[in-house]
């Protein structure tokens, strides 16, 4: 297992050269450059000329390719028009306050979905289940920004519950994690409904029974056990989701997190910021991906 | 006189709210904060001056000073200078400079720091943006320590503009030395109002009242601007109290946030006359009746009203209303049979339509895509063509700026915002002749207009001393403008700021800025 971890961890620099690679090919081949935007939108083509001057932007492609890996390897990204500098740490400033989004909804994702499965599971065909299900399907059908405002409307502007923007204290927590988890919980409802009704047909579930196990017993000791690893799959898979999402989500609850970082530097064609952000976001995809892949084999004896 | 009797005096301008409000509370309150619709990036006035705009120049107006800068209606004024004359040959200025006034570093607002900033904002290298506003500056005299002489390369009526502009604040030269000329864009030290307490480029700036302030310790204690990109964010949070100003309100939502008790609209014309360049170059457009056919094709009274629901005015000139030396020519009339026959005159028809290639951008201009399908509609109803390309914002400029073999557009939506207010600069960057008209714009003259009698009067408006004669030339040369039609006129928009109702003092300039340096309760 160890020797796995090594392997995966060894291949993110090479996805990330990877990515990086294509970043450039793809920024160098639209119309454009950022001394467009440094030099302001009233500057003329003489402005725009010196200040691509000064960026190296007149120079050859494969020695502005070449000058950018030497950076990024000391951790420059290179010259960010919106920061005026290197933005590295303006992204790692904001990679904070994402990564607690994202585990609050991913936690919000557990502590809801699967109890609401199971209950639907457990109340078949009966009004608990159409009553989960129903939620699915409405959570399922709703988009995250929708619902994130009109989460605002009721309990901000109405009701002047929660705070309606910013990362200050819990309370600001609450109504940006259910907009991002909203979808996440209805598939990990859906999901875990499925599987403890079939599991429940097999025979190690009708043996518990006929041991005098009570049901709640027999749902959480042993179906639930043998539900985890597509429930981890799932959520896992999904936190990928939950990155995409979060750059709508961060952007309306005005979060301080890489999402909206990102929006404002695809907004300013800030290429170098772009491409900060995105390999910040391509790395955090990879890790995440080998931590599920490393949580099946706690979860699944037979993977070891 | 002091900068608070001054506002006294303005109370009755509308653009005003102070003026509106007869109940102040009695006691200020001790924090405000702005929602502001774009970030607060850099606060250097070089450098590539403010970044984003207008974030960066709204903080800018709180942080520093200028020697001159304007009123809400665009008037300049003495700032920390308390007078200016111009020579009559319009090639100096002297100013008399403010006694008393420090910087937020504690060192003195004297004749060798407004040097040193003069002169930087004269270096090409350190301050390649606003080249227009700055280039005619040849050179700064002190001859004694309260007089300060601008010598010019060339007669430039617009100085004073310049000095107003918000590019001309005065940055303190001990910071300089200290920060670096890197290090102001995030330690902007300033003579202003306010100080820095904390900057987080992009999310917020924590500004606290200076005490020093010559003009008198401000009414509000800190002020916060605090960057809400989202419309719907920032019109809740003006309702919920977490913000008291905010900018940039959809005029869609106006009617719904009207009928908040708790909140006040502030709308203000801009200085940005919105239309769809001409591509001149395209001998079917360089015939005057099909440019004048296509003016008349669209319903332009029906684009203010519907698309900006009130929020907009058709224009009556190429420059708008506020604009120092608007001259008014004539009102914009839609008539699309008169359209119909002035393309026939010019030899298209039903046989024989007129095909437009329309570059519109999208998220550049107020109702952007909307207003350009209005159009495309309209254009069709009289027999053109019309095949709409629209292009991302970030990517628009490229697009329209090209040299002239690589021009993909008959027209293209355009507007210029003169930053310093001055007409003349708007009109020069837009329809001055284009050194070269094969290469890309010398600065915006896209259409690639020429007309000799507009470039005499431009210069003339811009050197000669008698200014009833330089206005008489601008006027002159607005209705050559006009009547030439280089563009298919459309819409002067609103911009469109909320307060919460104890708020006073807050300011929406024509030119784009909501000014909160006056905020208080």
């Amino acid at each position: 297992m160890l020797r796995l971890l090594a392997w995966r961890l060894a291949l993110i620099p090479l996805t990330v050269f990877g990515v990086v690679t294509i970043l450039f090919v793809i920024f160098k081949s639209v119309p454009g450059d950022e001394a467009t935007m440094i030099a302001g939108a009233t500057a003329t083509q003489a402005e725009i000329d010196v200040v691509r001057h000064q960026l190296g932007l007149d120079r050859p492609l494969p020695v502005q390719y070449a000058d950018h890996i030497v950076h990024l390897l000391r951790g420059d990204l290179g010259y960010s028009a919106t920061f005026r500098a290197n933005p590295l740490p303006r992204i790692l400033e904001r990679v904070p306050a994402t990564l607690l989004l994202t585990a609050a909804a991913i936690a919000l994702t557990v502590a809801a979905g699967i109890p609401a499965g199971i209950l639907a599971a457990a109340f078949q065909q009966r009004w608990p289940d159409f009553a989960v299900s129903t939620g699915v399907v409405a959570l399922l059908a709703v988009p995250n920004f929708w619902l994130g405002m009109m989460l605002i409307a009721l309990f901000s502007v109405q009701l002047h519950w929660l705070p309606s923007l910013g990362l200050a204290g819990p309370a600001s927590l609450v109504m940006p994690t259910i907009a991002l988890a909203a979808r996440l919980i209805a598939l990990v409802g859906r999901l875990v409904r499925g599987i403890v009704i079939e599991e429940q047909r097999k025979d190690y579930v009708r043996t518990a029974y006929a041991k005098g196990l009570a049901t709640p017993r027999v749902l959480y000791r042993h179906v639930l056990r043998n539900a985890l690893i597509p429930i981890v799959t799932v959520v896992g898979l999904q936190t990928g989701y939950l990155l995409g999402g979060s750059v709508v989500i961060e952007r309306l609850f005005a979060w301080p997190g890489i999402g909206d970082l990102l929006l404002t530097a695809v907004g300013l064609r800030d290429y170098t910021l772009v491409q900060g952000i995105t390999v910040l976001f391509v790395v955090g995809f990879l890790l995440i991906n080998l931590l599920t892949e490393m949580l099946y084999r706690v979860i699944n004896p037979r993977l070891r | 006189m002091q900068r608070r009797d001054f506002l006294t005096a303005l109370a009755g301008a509308p653009l005003l709210v102070g003026g509106l409000r007869a109940h102040a509370q009695a006691t200020p309150a001790a924090a405000l904060t702005y929602g502001q619709s774009v970030g607060v990036l850099t606060l250097d006035p070089v450098h590539g001056s403010y970044t984003l705009y207008p974030a960066g120049s709204e903080a800018a107006l709180c942080i520093y000073d200028g020697l001159l800068t304007f009123a809400p209606d665009m008037k300049i004024i003495p700032q920390l200078a308390e007078s200016w004359t111009m020579a009559d040959d319009l090639k100096s200025c002297t100013l008399k400079l403010r006694t008393g006034a420090r910087f937020h570093d504690g060192t003195p607002v004297d004749v060798a720091a407004v040097k040193t900033n003069i002169e930087r904002l004269m270096d090409k290298q350190r301050n390649p943006t606003n080249r227009p506003l700055w280039d005619p500056v040849a050179g700064v005299e002190t001859p004694d320590a309260g007089t300060v002489i601008l010598r010019l390369s060339q007669p430039f009526s617009q100085l004073p503009n310049s000095l107003a502009h918000v590019s001309g604040a005065l940055v303190s030269p001990a910071a300089i030395e200290k920060y670096g000329e890197a290090g102001i864009a995030k330690n902007p030290v300033g003579a202003g109002p306010y100080r820095v307490a904390s900057f987080d480029p992009g999310q917020q700036l924590v500004l606290e009242a200076f005490d020093g302030y010559w003009g008198g310790r401000p009414k509000t204690a800190k002020l916060t601007l605090k960057t809400i990109a989202e419309p719907s964010t920032r019109i809740a949070a003006l309702r919920t109290g977490a913000a008291d100003i905010i900018d940039s309100v959809p005029v869609a939502l106006v009617a719904q946030l009207k009928q908040d008790p708790d909140v006040a609209i502030i709308n203000v014309p801009g200085l940005r006359p919105i239309g769809f360049v001409i591509n001149l170059t395209r001998p079917k457009l360089a015939d005057l009746r099909v440019r004048q056919a296509l003016n008349l094709a669209v319903p332009v009274d029906l684009i203010a009203s519907k698309v900006f629901f009130g929020f907009a005015r058709a224009p009556d000139s190429p420059l708008a209303f506020n604009t120092e030396g608007y001259a008014p020519v004539s009102k914009l009339l839609h008539d699309p049979a008169k359209a119909k026959a002035l393309l026939a005159a010019a030899g298209f028809g039903p046989d024989k339509p007129l095909e437009l290639a329309m570059f519109v951008s999208q998220g550049l201009f107020p109702g952007d895509v909307s207003v350009g399908e209005v159009v495309a509609n309209a254009l069709t109803q009289v027999g053109v063509k019309v095949e709409i390309t629209k292009i991302e914002a970030g990517s628009y400029w490229d697009a329209m700026r090209q040299d002239r073999a690589n021009i993909k557009w008959d027209i293209g939506m355009f507007g210029f915002n003169p930053a310093n207010a001055s007409g003349l600069y708007h009109l020069a960057s837009l329809f001055k002749s284009n050194a070269d008209d094969a290469a890309r714009p010398d600065v915006w003259n896209m259409a690639r207009y020429h007309n000799p009698e507009v470039d005499r009067l431009l210069a003339a408006a811009g050197t000669q001393a008698d200014r009833k004669q330089a206005a008489a030339d601008l006027a002159n040369a607005q209705a050559l403008i006009w009547n030439d039609a280089p563009y298919i006129w459309l819409q002067v928009n609103e911009n469109v700021s909320a307060v919460r109702r104890q708020v006073a003092g807050v300011e929406v300039w024509p030119i784009l800025f909501t000014n909160v340096r006056h905020a208080a309760t």
